[in-house]
Protein backbone atom coordinates (compact mmCIF):
# COMPACT_ATOMS: atom_id res chain seq x y z
CA UNK A 1 0.00 0.00 0.00
CA UNK A 2 1.44 3.57 -0.97
CA UNK A 3 1.74 6.52 1.01
CA UNK A 4 -1.26 8.56 0.01
CA UNK A 5 -3.56 5.36 -0.26
CA UNK A 6 -2.41 4.45 3.75
CA UNK A 7 -2.97 7.91 4.83
CA UNK A 8 -6.34 8.03 3.07
CA UNK A 9 -7.32 4.12 4.43
CA UNK A 10 -6.24 6.20 7.29
CA UNK A 11 -8.49 9.23 7.51
CA UNK A 12 -11.92 7.04 6.43
CA UNK A 13 -11.36 4.82 8.98
CA UNK A 14 -10.82 7.60 11.76
CA UNK A 15 -13.98 8.86 10.04
CA UNK A 16 -15.94 5.75 10.49
CA UNK A 17 -14.69 5.36 13.76
CA UNK A 18 -16.09 8.48 15.13
CA UNK A 19 -19.06 8.20 13.20
CA UNK A 20 -19.91 4.80 14.94
CA UNK A 21 -17.92 5.42 18.47
CA UNK A 22 -21.55 7.25 19.80
CA UNK A 23 -23.71 4.36 18.48
CA UNK A 24 -21.09 1.69 19.98
CA UNK A 25 -21.37 3.52 23.51
CA UNK A 26 -24.98 3.48 23.00
CA UNK A 27 -25.47 0.01 22.52
CA UNK A 28 -23.20 -0.92 25.41
CA UNK A 29 -25.58 0.09 27.71
CA UNK A 30 -28.76 -0.67 26.02
CA UNK A 31 -28.86 -4.01 28.01
CA UNK A 32 -28.12 -2.91 31.53
CA UNK A 33 -26.36 0.61 33.23
CA UNK A 34 -22.51 -0.12 32.89
CA UNK A 35 -20.19 2.49 34.82
CA UNK A 36 -17.67 4.79 32.32
CA UNK A 37 -14.81 1.89 33.10
CA UNK A 38 -16.78 -0.96 32.49
CA UNK A 39 -17.98 1.10 29.19
CA UNK A 40 -14.64 1.79 28.03
CA UNK A 41 -13.41 -1.98 28.84
CA UNK A 42 -16.31 -2.95 26.06
CA UNK A 43 -15.29 -1.13 24.00
CA UNK A 44 -12.09 -1.46 23.51
CA UNK A 45 -12.85 -5.31 22.70
CA UNK A 46 -13.83 -4.04 19.52
CA UNK A 47 -10.87 -3.57 17.04
CA UNK A 48 -10.01 -0.51 16.08
CA UNK A 49 -13.07 1.24 17.25
CA UNK A 50 -11.09 2.73 20.68
CA UNK A 51 -8.10 3.72 19.82
CA UNK A 52 -7.44 5.75 23.13
CA UNK A 53 -9.76 5.08 26.18
CA UNK A 54 -10.25 8.88 27.25
CA UNK A 55 -11.87 9.49 24.06
CA UNK A 56 -15.43 8.10 25.42
CA UNK A 57 -15.63 10.41 27.93
CA UNK A 58 -16.11 13.25 26.06
CA UNK A 59 -18.68 11.60 23.70
CA UNK A 60 -20.63 10.14 27.39
CA UNK A 61 -20.61 13.95 28.92
CA UNK A 62 -22.13 15.12 25.42
CA UNK A 63 -24.73 11.99 25.20
CA UNK A 64 -25.81 13.29 28.80
CA UNK A 65 -26.24 16.75 27.70
CA UNK A 66 -28.41 15.93 24.75
CA UNK A 67 -30.62 14.05 27.15
CA UNK A 68 -30.37 10.38 25.57
CA UNK A 69 -28.36 8.76 28.37
CA UNK A 70 -28.93 9.65 32.17
CA UNK A 71 -26.47 8.84 35.41
CA UNK A 72 -26.86 8.02 38.99
CA UNK A 73 -23.61 7.20 41.44
CA UNK A 74 -23.60 3.22 43.54
CA UNK A 75 -21.33 2.55 46.46
CA UNK A 76 -19.25 -0.36 45.13
CA UNK A 77 -17.62 -2.65 47.70
CA UNK A 78 -14.55 -2.91 45.31
CA UNK A 79 -13.09 0.58 45.67
CA UNK A 80 -14.51 4.08 44.95
CA UNK A 81 -18.37 5.15 43.87
CA UNK A 82 -19.18 4.48 40.34
CA UNK A 83 -21.17 6.67 38.16
CA UNK A 84 -23.48 4.36 36.11
CA UNK A 85 -25.15 5.53 32.59
CA UNK A 86 -28.47 4.30 31.47
CA UNK A 87 -30.28 5.25 28.23
CA UNK A 88 -33.38 7.44 29.15
CA UNK A 89 -36.35 7.18 27.20
CA UNK A 90 -35.87 9.14 24.34
CA UNK A 91 -32.24 7.70 24.13
CA UNK A 92 -33.63 4.02 23.77
CA UNK A 93 -35.82 5.53 20.81
CA UNK A 94 -32.91 7.25 19.35
CA UNK A 95 -30.70 4.24 19.56
CA UNK A 96 -33.37 2.15 17.79
CA UNK A 97 -33.83 4.30 14.96
CA UNK A 98 -30.11 4.33 14.66
CA UNK A 99 -29.66 0.49 14.66
CA UNK A 100 -32.36 0.58 12.13
CA UNK A 101 -30.25 2.37 9.98
CA UNK A 102 -27.16 0.52 10.97
CA UNK A 103 -29.21 -2.47 9.64
CA UNK A 104 -30.57 -1.04 6.49
CA UNK A 105 -26.92 0.44 5.54
CA UNK A 106 -24.85 -2.65 6.22
CA UNK A 107 -27.45 -4.59 3.89
CA UNK A 108 -27.18 -2.44 1.64
CA UNK A 109 -23.57 -2.11 1.37
CA UNK A 110 -23.67 -5.61 1.45
CA UNK A 111 -25.62 -6.25 -2.03
CA UNK A 112 -23.46 -3.59 -3.22
CA UNK A 113 -20.17 -5.83 -2.20
CA UNK A 114 -22.34 -9.08 -3.94
CA UNK A 115 -23.08 -7.03 -7.24
CA UNK A 116 -18.82 -6.48 -7.50
CA UNK A 117 -18.40 -9.52 -7.09
CA UNK A 118 -20.25 -11.00 -9.47
CA UNK B 1 -6.58 6.83 46.07
CA UNK B 2 -4.15 4.13 46.46
CA UNK B 3 -0.71 3.81 47.86
CA UNK B 4 1.49 5.04 44.46
CA UNK B 5 5.14 5.94 44.57
CA UNK B 6 6.34 9.79 44.18
CA UNK B 7 7.00 8.87 40.57
CA UNK B 8 3.64 7.82 40.07
CA UNK B 9 2.28 10.42 41.98
CA UNK B 10 4.09 13.14 39.77
CA UNK B 11 2.66 11.48 36.50
CA UNK B 12 -1.00 11.22 37.65
CA UNK B 13 -0.59 15.08 38.93
CA UNK B 14 0.56 16.09 35.49
CA UNK B 15 -1.67 14.25 34.25
CA UNK B 16 -4.40 15.86 35.49
CA UNK B 17 -3.01 19.29 35.32
CA UNK B 18 -2.95 19.04 31.22
CA UNK B 19 -6.40 17.70 31.27
CA UNK B 20 -7.87 20.74 33.69
CA UNK B 21 -5.79 22.89 31.09
CA UNK B 22 -7.38 21.18 27.93
CA UNK B 23 -11.00 21.26 29.50
CA UNK B 24 -10.44 24.95 30.39
CA UNK B 25 -12.24 25.89 26.95
CA UNK B 26 -15.49 23.35 27.18
CA UNK B 27 -18.29 24.21 29.47
CA UNK B 28 -17.60 24.31 32.88
CA UNK B 29 -20.66 21.65 33.58
CA UNK B 30 -18.55 18.95 30.75
CA UNK B 31 -15.36 20.16 32.39
CA UNK B 32 -16.42 19.05 35.67
CA UNK B 33 -18.35 15.71 34.57
CA UNK B 34 -15.30 14.89 31.98
CA UNK B 35 -12.80 15.12 34.83
CA UNK B 36 -14.64 13.38 37.51
CA UNK B 37 -15.00 10.61 34.94
CA UNK B 38 -11.45 10.40 34.06
CA UNK B 39 -10.63 10.81 37.88
CA UNK B 40 -12.72 7.56 38.33
CA UNK B 41 -11.66 5.54 35.88
CA UNK B 42 -7.99 5.92 36.78
CA UNK B 43 -9.24 4.82 40.09
CA UNK B 44 -10.62 1.53 38.81
CA UNK B 45 -7.83 0.94 36.62
CA UNK B 46 -5.41 1.34 39.96
CA UNK B 47 -7.42 -1.51 41.73
CA UNK B 48 -5.78 -4.06 39.44
CA UNK B 49 -1.85 -3.37 39.86
CA UNK B 50 -0.47 -4.19 43.07
CA UNK B 51 0.30 -1.40 45.48
CA UNK B 52 2.71 0.78 45.60
CA UNK B 53 1.79 1.69 41.86
CA UNK B 54 4.89 2.39 40.44
CA UNK B 55 5.86 5.32 37.70
CA UNK B 56 5.79 2.43 35.12
CA UNK B 57 2.30 1.19 35.54
CA UNK B 58 0.77 4.82 36.09
CA UNK B 59 1.90 5.62 32.31
CA UNK B 60 0.83 2.45 31.32
CA UNK B 61 -2.91 3.25 32.45
CA UNK B 62 -2.25 7.16 30.97
CA UNK B 63 -1.00 6.06 27.71
CA UNK B 64 -4.35 3.82 27.56
CA UNK B 65 -6.20 6.63 28.00
CA UNK B 66 -4.66 8.89 25.70
CA UNK B 67 -3.82 12.34 25.54
CA UNK B 68 -6.78 14.92 26.60
CA UNK B 69 -5.84 17.31 23.78
CA UNK B 70 -6.05 14.68 21.15
CA UNK B 71 -9.51 13.25 22.43
CA UNK B 72 -11.30 16.75 23.40
CA UNK B 73 -10.37 18.01 19.73
CA UNK B 74 -11.63 15.28 18.41
CA UNK B 75 -14.63 15.92 20.19
CA UNK B 76 -15.27 19.16 19.11
CA UNK B 77 -14.75 18.17 15.64
CA UNK B 78 -17.45 15.88 15.86
CA UNK B 79 -20.12 18.17 17.62
CA UNK B 80 -19.05 20.82 14.86
CA UNK B 81 -20.07 17.75 12.18
CA UNK B 82 -23.33 16.76 13.80
CA UNK B 83 -24.57 20.45 13.86
CA UNK B 84 -23.93 20.77 10.63
CA UNK B 85 -21.91 24.09 11.06
CA UNK B 86 -19.54 25.09 8.68
CA UNK B 87 -18.15 27.31 11.51
CA UNK B 88 -19.23 30.29 8.52
CA UNK B 89 -21.66 31.81 11.09
CA UNK B 90 -19.72 31.98 14.09
CA UNK B 91 -17.31 33.27 12.59
CA UNK B 92 -19.33 36.57 11.71
CA UNK B 93 -19.92 37.26 15.42
CA UNK B 94 -16.36 38.33 16.56
CA UNK B 95 -16.50 40.99 13.95
CA UNK B 96 -19.63 42.17 14.03
CA UNK B 97 -18.91 43.14 18.07
CA UNK B 98 -15.31 44.37 17.06
CA UNK B 99 -17.50 46.94 14.51
CA UNK B 100 -19.43 47.46 17.33
CA UNK B 101 -17.12 48.68 18.86
CA UNK B 102 -15.21 50.64 16.56
CA UNK B 103 -18.41 52.33 15.72
CA UNK B 104 -19.39 52.88 19.59
CA UNK B 105 -16.39 54.92 19.78
CA UNK B 106 -16.81 57.03 16.58
CA UNK B 107 -20.19 57.58 17.74
CA UNK B 108 -19.54 58.46 21.37
CA UNK B 109 -20.36 62.25 20.89
CA UNK B 110 -24.07 60.92 20.35
CA UNK B 111 -24.74 57.35 22.09
CA UNK B 112 -21.76 57.41 24.09
CA UNK B 113 -20.33 54.03 24.88
CA UNK B 114 -24.11 52.94 24.90
CA UNK B 115 -23.02 50.70 21.58
CA UNK B 116 -20.71 48.38 23.83
CA UNK B 117 -23.23 46.58 25.47
CA UNK B 118 -24.20 44.86 22.38
CA UNK B 119 -20.97 44.38 21.33
CA UNK B 120 -20.59 42.72 24.70
CA UNK B 121 -23.82 40.30 24.48
CA UNK B 122 -22.74 39.14 20.64
CA UNK B 123 -18.85 38.94 21.93
CA UNK B 124 -20.27 36.73 25.47
CA UNK B 125 -22.55 34.56 22.54
CA UNK B 126 -19.95 33.39 20.73
CA UNK B 127 -17.55 32.58 23.25
CA UNK B 128 -20.18 30.78 25.31
CA UNK B 129 -20.70 28.82 21.65
CA UNK B 130 -17.09 28.19 21.58
CA UNK B 131 -17.23 27.02 25.26
CA UNK B 132 -20.29 24.66 24.79
CA UNK B 133 -18.31 22.96 21.95
CA UNK B 134 -14.82 22.81 23.79
CA UNK B 135 -13.47 24.85 21.16
CA UNK B 136 -10.47 27.39 21.66
CA UNK B 137 -11.18 30.55 20.86
CA UNK B 138 -8.56 30.50 18.55
CA UNK B 139 -6.91 34.44 17.15
CA UNK B 140 -10.66 35.58 16.74
CA UNK B 141 -10.33 36.23 20.82
CA UNK B 142 -8.81 39.15 19.83
CA UNK B 143 -12.05 40.86 18.20
CA UNK B 144 -13.69 39.85 21.09
CA UNK B 145 -11.93 40.97 24.17
CA UNK B 146 -11.95 44.70 23.04
CA UNK B 147 -15.76 44.67 24.11
CA UNK B 148 -16.23 42.91 27.19
CA UNK B 149 -12.81 43.88 28.12
CA UNK B 150 -14.08 47.98 27.83
CA UNK B 151 -17.53 46.56 29.08
CA UNK B 152 -15.53 45.19 32.72
CA UNK B 153 -13.40 48.44 32.92
CA UNK B 154 -16.27 50.80 32.76
CA UNK B 155 -18.42 48.66 35.08
CA UNK B 156 -14.88 48.59 37.62
CA UNK B 157 -14.53 51.93 37.25
CA UNK B 158 -18.19 52.63 38.57
CA UNK B 159 -18.13 49.94 40.68
CA UNK B 160 -14.85 52.07 42.60
CA UNK B 161 -15.31 55.58 42.54
CA UNK B 162 -19.39 56.21 42.23
CA UNK B 163 -20.56 55.03 45.66
CA UNK B 164 -17.73 56.76 47.03
CA UNK B 165 -18.12 60.27 45.22
CA UNK B 166 -21.73 60.38 45.12
CA UNK B 167 -21.38 59.54 48.97
CA UNK B 168 -19.42 62.73 49.06
CA UNK B 169 -21.96 64.96 47.33
CA UNK B 170 -24.16 63.84 49.07
CA UNK B 171 -23.07 65.49 52.40
CA UNK B 172 -20.56 68.08 50.52
CA UNK B 173 -22.75 70.65 52.50
CA UNK B 174 -22.78 68.92 55.82
CA UNK B 175 -19.25 68.38 56.11
CA UNK B 176 -18.35 71.59 57.88
CA UNK B 177 -21.37 71.17 60.57
CA UNK B 178 -19.77 67.07 61.51
CA UNK B 179 -16.07 68.23 61.75
CA UNK B 180 -13.82 70.72 62.35
CA UNK B 181 -12.20 71.58 59.33
CA UNK B 182 -9.21 73.68 58.95
CA UNK B 183 -9.45 77.31 57.64
CA UNK B 184 -6.01 77.01 56.31
CA UNK B 185 -5.71 75.64 52.70
CA UNK B 186 -3.31 72.79 52.92
CA UNK B 187 -5.36 71.65 56.26
CA UNK B 188 -8.41 71.80 54.38
CA UNK B 189 -6.66 70.36 51.49
CA UNK B 190 -5.67 67.40 53.70
CA UNK B 191 -9.18 67.16 55.48
CA UNK B 192 -10.59 66.93 52.08
CA UNK B 193 -8.00 64.39 50.78
CA UNK B 194 -8.37 62.78 53.66
CA UNK B 195 -12.49 62.24 53.73
CA UNK B 196 -12.07 60.86 50.36
CA UNK B 197 -10.06 58.39 51.31
CA UNK B 198 -11.90 57.03 53.92
CA UNK B 199 -14.92 56.78 52.10
CA UNK B 200 -13.58 55.32 48.66
CA UNK B 201 -10.89 52.71 51.13
CA UNK B 202 -14.33 52.03 53.06
CA UNK B 203 -16.19 51.30 50.07
CA UNK B 204 -13.53 49.22 48.55
CA UNK B 205 -13.37 46.94 51.50
CA UNK B 206 -17.08 46.30 51.18
CA UNK B 207 -16.38 45.98 46.98
CA UNK B 208 -13.85 43.69 47.57
CA UNK B 209 -16.13 41.21 50.31
CA UNK B 210 -19.16 41.18 47.65
CA UNK B 211 -17.52 40.48 44.70
CA UNK B 212 -15.59 37.48 46.30
CA UNK B 213 -19.07 36.58 47.37
CA UNK B 214 -20.88 36.87 44.05
CA UNK B 215 -17.35 35.54 42.32
CA UNK B 216 -18.96 32.94 40.22
CA UNK B 217 -21.31 35.22 37.95
CA UNK B 218 -18.80 37.71 37.97
CA UNK B 219 -16.37 35.15 36.22
CA UNK B 220 -19.35 34.24 34.13
CA UNK B 221 -20.02 37.60 32.92
CA UNK B 222 -16.67 38.48 32.29
CA UNK B 223 -15.25 35.19 30.35
CA UNK B 224 -12.88 34.66 29.69
CA UNK B 225 -11.19 38.11 30.79
CA UNK B 226 -11.56 37.21 34.38
CA UNK B 227 -11.15 33.71 33.79
CA UNK B 228 -7.93 33.08 36.26
CA UNK B 229 -9.49 36.06 38.86
CA UNK B 230 -9.71 34.14 42.55
CA UNK B 231 -11.40 35.04 45.57
CA UNK B 232 -7.75 36.36 47.38
CA UNK B 233 -7.46 39.21 43.98
CA UNK B 234 -11.04 40.65 45.39
CA UNK B 235 -9.33 40.18 48.83
CA UNK B 236 -6.23 42.33 47.99
CA UNK B 237 -9.27 45.05 47.01
CA UNK B 238 -10.40 44.70 50.30
CA UNK B 239 -6.89 45.12 51.87
CA UNK B 240 -5.91 48.01 49.32
CA UNK B 241 -8.91 49.64 51.01
CA UNK B 242 -8.33 49.08 54.57
CA UNK B 243 -4.94 50.77 53.33
CA UNK B 244 -6.59 53.55 52.07
CA UNK B 245 -9.03 53.87 54.45
CA UNK B 246 -6.11 53.67 57.45
CA UNK B 247 -4.25 56.91 55.43
CA UNK B 248 -7.43 59.06 54.99
CA UNK B 249 -7.97 58.29 58.58
CA UNK B 250 -4.76 59.54 59.71
CA UNK B 251 -5.15 62.68 57.62
CA UNK B 252 -8.21 64.12 58.49
CA UNK B 253 -7.12 63.47 62.43
CA UNK B 254 -3.60 65.39 61.50
CA UNK B 255 -5.60 67.82 59.80
CA UNK B 256 -4.03 70.55 61.85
Amino acid sequence: MDTVTALSFDNWMTQLRKGLLELAVLNSIAAAPLYGYDIVRRLSDVDHLVITEGTVYPILSRLKNSGLVETYIEESQEGPARKYYRLTPRGRADLHRMNQHWDNLHQAIGGLRKQGKR
Amino acid sequence: MMDMTPAAHQQLDDYLQRLRSDLRAAHPEVAEEVEQSVREHIEIALEAVPAPVSGTDMIAILDRLGSPEQWLAEEARAVADRSGDSGAGDSRLPYVAFGLVLVSIASFMFFGFLLLIPAMFVSRAWIEQKRERGEPLGSKRWLVYPSVGLVLAAVALLLLLVPPLGAMALIRHDVGRMFDVPSDPTGELRFHAGLRAVMAGSWWIIAGGLCAAFIRPIRFVFLPLLDRVRRKHFAMLSAIGALLATAGAALIYYRH
